[in-house]
């Protein structure tokens, strides 16, 4: 079995050539988790890049070229993401590097393309230790996760007194993504008037949330603020909630209510309506881009433009930015794609604005806070208040169950 | 027989040597780093699992101690990326060796069987730790500085310092085999009670075989978390890892010598290569490496070697039966 | 005391999903890691009873439990039968490792990766008592986990089959001088502690989301519950799956939910070094 591994090891390597005719095909290498714990997150980006891929090649492809994906499964391994990456650009010889499923995964599949001179554009790798890595050839098209809630804390800070809620709590995982996040929240919301009576961090690995909830519901808190990594998380809050008869007047959770249908299937739609949540993205964009990319993905996946979940428009938004790279500097060269994407020049994506500072974070979008309305039908855009195309805050939330 | 089979040793030698020169594409020698220290770590697994018959489904706490401690002792020395990092690794297992010892009183403590669910249960201990606690970095993990060298050469240090480690980890096996400590290992395995009427010192020499497989792993740890950047608890504190190199020796041969090289090498280049090769069909995979697993375990359930040994032996009889046969047909 | 009537409310679904997998160890010394994703596997059967067929969630049991009695009975005579020799505890965990790595793939292949939640009438709603809400859900699944516990004692006190169990728990070597059919008994075991599984999965599904990859993060709370209540001991099971449960519910309130594990970890830690062999096992001394 070693010497016939071996022997295929010789015989791949040989056949693969990197030179290409015209018109030949141009290789996307992408390793995504399609099993194990990212996984659910995983298959969605894959849908992401493959619908950008599909849109591409409907016009003309890249530079002339018809887009390939090479994608390959790291099964949520670190270590599986590094041989991956390694062999997609010395085996399979891709052209160009698209990121994988969350920043654990994102540091080593960056470091494996800096070696190799490769620039990597993500969308999902937006924790601190991405940029505070310093790397040269990272990209996160996404807004770094620290100021998702600053919206939601402008809000809820600004309503009235009469309506304000007094009190609030805050219990989050201790993800190092999700932490920063919900920490940036209490010190802006912290001073006005709204007194905090719960704060407590959770262990990440958690399975059973009962006791943290149940504590959640004994502060009897006005306001929640749930720091969830994914749909089991919050839909467990919201379970304990509803069996204690207890309707917070606001509930925002940051991550989950924007998993669209796979959220609504877990938490029913009647328990959906009110729910917060802050995103870069929702399928009810207004912006054209998003709009036609929503279209045929509903077109192909079937569903309901608020259940398309943001993971499809981080990987479409991906894709954009690389190919405006590619257009602008002419061809497939990483080097000149790297120092393109460092001039502060401004691309359009399906999210919005994408401009790199020096280590790759994206600033020139907006954080969002959505809503479920409508009876949970619905998912809109409620803040920055007056943006163009936000509707009001659904507010107090309606109990559980209605 | 003993001079062939120093001669296979050799010619294994020489290949293991020569391969990165021969092999060059990048993607093929981290493959061949992941499998030496998958091996080391099978060896050295083995070197207490398989000659005391103790099996250590808890390997991950020496091998995640390895790593968390390459990476703090580098932060705290200020040590820029580079080589210079290779020194810290036989020190991360001594790390490991010494929290080994409170460990091993603990478990071992109890016989066999139970002493194999202990060890799990200690792991997860271990892996709640490295999450909750603020000097580990909490599930942010911790970073070792970036080691700037080009993909064409980056792996060929770690390719010849892994491979000294599993160098280093089958003579330490052969030399305990050898060794009056070794013969009270696979008396312990054999009868444990037997062993402590003979006079064994059953605790401490099962305390010992236990801290000293800890070295080894602990330095695959800590090259492992050089040559991966960045570490998380649930990655190096891994359930799976306790599993992969449980099943390595068992594949290859429980107890013996060969058996876990044979089975490190097979499986780990064999799994890294299948994944990135035919993963794109979703689970599938799964299913069929777990299938294929199932079929090993039960059709060879003593491990390749035993099995090609005792195949040789059947053959070796029939072929003497065979001419004994002949001989006699002749003579009458 | 919130702490207190969630811990034994949980707990004891707990030492339901555990009892399956002490009860195996101590009849054959088989660890079986499937445990975790079997209780998975039990929850989709019950998501299918009750989102194709309609059937409540409590009355599918009826359906789930024989199924699963014939998947456990399944997995013991194709594999785990096959397993001997002095290092068949180790190889049980490999064999039941690759039997998870299986049933996970599948469930992914059918279900999708998307979470699920058993839905039913009782799952979100709660009833209260001395200004108290007790969830329906978890009092009819602590109800449950008690009758079928008891029911599994009776079985194993008050009849002629138990006593034969019981008789291999204690020494399958005499078990089987005295005329018992020792591989039958341990075909019927797993079969039973597969089925009791999933029972335990039911309730599991109803009171958290799950996909496929749920079954790996509950097996490692379930060995720590039977090492903890002692490998083998039924009662252990239950003591110890109400203790975890509310060890981490009142550290969880009183201290930080960041301890609450940990905190169960320790007492884990503290009760091995004190009593090696759990807080009911028996300390064997058995050669395999």
């Amino acid at each position: 079995m070693a010497a016939s591994t071996l022997l295929m090891i010789g015989s791949s390597s040989g056949a693969a050539s990197r030179g290409h005719a015209a018109m030949s095909p141009i290789k996307i290498g992408v390793s995504l988790s399609l099993s194990g714990d990212f996984s659910a997150d995983g298959i969605a980006y894959k849908q992401g890049y493959e619908l950008w891929a599909k849109d591409v090649n409907a016009a003309g492809g890249l530079w002339g070229h018809p887009v390939s994906l090479d994608i390959v499964s790291d099964a949520s391994s670190p270590t599986q993401v590094v041989t991956n990456y390694q062999h997609l650009i010395s085996v399979d010889h891709v052209a160009l590097t698209f990121g994988p499923f969350s920043t654990l995964l994102t540091l080593p599949a960056a470091q494996t393309a800096a070696r190799n001179g490769y620039a990597l554009v993500e969308g999902a790798g937006g924790g601190p230790s991405i940029f505070s890595a310093k790397l040269h050839n990272v990209f996160d098209v996404t807004l770094p996760v620290a100021y998702d809630l600053a919206p939601f804390a402008k809000w809820v800070t600004s309503l009235p007194a009469s309506s304000r809620p007094t009190t609030i709590a805050y219990a989050t995982s201790n993800d190092p993504f999700t932490q920063p996040v919900v920490d940036t929240a209490a010190s802006l919301i912290a001073g006005h008037g709204i007194k905090t009576v719960y704060n407590n961090v959770f262990p990440a690995e958690a399975t059973d949330f009962t006791s943290i909830a149940d504590a959640v519901v004994a502060s009897k808190a006005q306001a929640v603020v749930i720091g969830s990594v994914d749909v089991p998380t919050v839909s467990a809050f919201m379970q304990a909630f509803e069996q204690a008869h207890y309707t917070p007047k606001v509930i925002i959770a940051t991550a989950g209510p924007d998993q669209g249908a796979a959220f609504i299937k877990a938490v029913g739609a009647g328990n959906a309506d009110g729910m917060m949540v802050p995103n870069s993205w929702f399928g009810g964009s207004k912006n054209p881009a998003s709009q036609k990319m929503v279209k045929e993905y509903i077109k192909q996946y079937g569903g309901t433009a608020a259940g398309v979940n943001a993971d499809i428009a981080e990987a479409y938004s991906v894709g954009q930015v690389m190919a405006a790279a590619v257009k602008a500097t002419g061809g497939f060269n990483n080097a000149k794609i790297i120092s393109y994407l460092h001039s502060g020049v401004t691309i359009q994506s399906v999210q919005g604005g994408v401009k790199f500072n020096s280590v790759g974070e994206n600033l020139a979008q907006t954080a969002y806070t959505f809503q479920w309305q409508k009876g949970g039908t619905t998912f809109v855009e409620v803040n920055p208040v007056g943006d163009k195309g936000a509707v009001k805050v659904l507010y107090p939330k309606p109990a559980w169950g209605k | 027989m003993k001079k062939w089979s120093n001669l296979w040793w050799l010619a294994g030698l020489v290949v293991a040597l020569v391969l990165p020169l021969v092999m060059t594409n990048p993607a093929y020698r981290g493959i061949a780093v992941y499998t030496l220290l998958f091996t080391a770590c099978a060896t050295s697994w083995n070197m207490f699992s398989g000659y005391s018959g103790y099996v250590n489904l808890g390997a991950a706490v020496f091998y995640g101690t390895g790593a968390y401690s390459e990476d703090l002792l580098a932060n705290h020395l200020n040590m820029s990326g580079g080589a210079a990092l290779f020194w810290l690794v036989p020190l991360s297992g001594v790390v490991a060796m010494l929290i080994g010892i409170p460990v091993g009183l603990v478990a071992l403590r109890v016989r066999r069987h139970t002493y194999v669910v202990i060890t799990i249960a200690i792991f997860f201990v271990f892996q709640l730790a490295a999450t909750n606690f603020g000097f580990t970095g909490g599930t942010a993990g911790l970073t070792i500085p970036f080691i700037p060298w080009m993909a064409s050469y980056f792996d060929v240090p770690f390719y010849y310092v892994a491979l000294a480690v599993l160098i280093f980890a089958i003579l330490l096996s052969a030399g305990v085999r050898r060794s009056r400590f070794g013969l009270q290992l696979l008396a312990i395995r054999d009868d444990e009670d037997r062993a402590l009427g003979l006079g064994v010192q059953v605790a401490a020499v099962k305390l010992t075989g236990y801290v000293m497989s800890g070295f080894v792993i602990g330095m695959c740890g800590a090259i492992y978390a050089m040559k991966q950047g960045q570490i998380y608890p649930q990655f190096v504190f891994d359930p799976l890892f306790d599993i992969t190199v449980a099943l390595m020796c068992f594949f290859g041969g429980f107890g013996t010598l060969v058996g876990p090289i044979i089975g490190g090498v097979v499986l780990e280049s064999a799994q890294q290569y299948l994944t990135v090769t035919y993963s794109s069909g979703g689970s599938l995979y799964l299913i069929i490496f777990g299938a294929l697993f199932l079929l090993v375990i039960l059709f060879m359930p003593r491990g390749i070697v035993v099995y090609v040994k005792d195949w040789w032996g059947r053959r070796q009889s029939r072929i003497e039966s065979s001419q004994t046969a002949a001989t006699a047909g002749v003579a009458s | 005391m919130h702490a207190l009537i969630d811990g034994v409310l949980t707990g004891s679904v707990y030492a339901l999903m555990a009892t399956g997998l002490t009860l195996i160890f101590g009849v054959m010394e088989i660890i079986n890691v499937a445990q975790g994703i079997l209780v998975i596997l039990g929850a989709y059967f019950s998501y299918t009873l009750s989102t194709h067929f309609g059937i409540d969630l409590f009355l599918g049991l009826l359906i789930t439990i024989p199924a699963m009695f014939v998947v456990g009975v399944v997995i013991e005579r194709v594999f785990v039968a096959r397993l001997k020799g002095p290092e068949k505890t180790a190889m049980s965990i490999l064999v039941t490792y690759a039997i998870a790595l299986v049933i996970e793939g599948s469930l992914n292949q059918i279900y999708s990766v998307n979470y699920q939640q058993l839905s039913a009438w009782y799952v979100n709603k709660s009833f209260e008592l001395f200004g108290v809400y007790f969830p329906y859900i978890y009092v009819y699944g602590f109800l449950l986990a008690v009758g079928l516990l008891s029911a599994l004692y009776v079985m194993l006190y008050r009849t002629r089959f138990g006593a034969s169990i019981r008789a291999s728990l204690a020494d399958q070597a005499a078990a089987a001088l005295v005329g018992i059919d020792v591989k039958r008994v341990s075909t019927i075991c797993f079969g039973l502690g597969v089925a009791i599984t999933g029972a335990g999965g039911m309730i599991y599904g109803a009171t958290n989301t799950f996909n496929a990859s749920s079954g790996a993060d509950l097996i490692s709370r379930l060995l720590t519950i039977i090492v903890l209540g002692g490998m083998g001991s039924l009662g252990g099971a239950l003591v110890a799956g109400i203790l975890m449960v509310t060890v981490e519910d009142i550290v969880g309130v009183v201290w930080s939910p960041i301890w609450s594990t940990m905190s169960f970890f320790i007492v884990l830690v503290v009760v091995l070094s004190l009593r090696p062999q759990g807080l009911f096992g028996k300390l064997s001394s058995r050669v395999a």
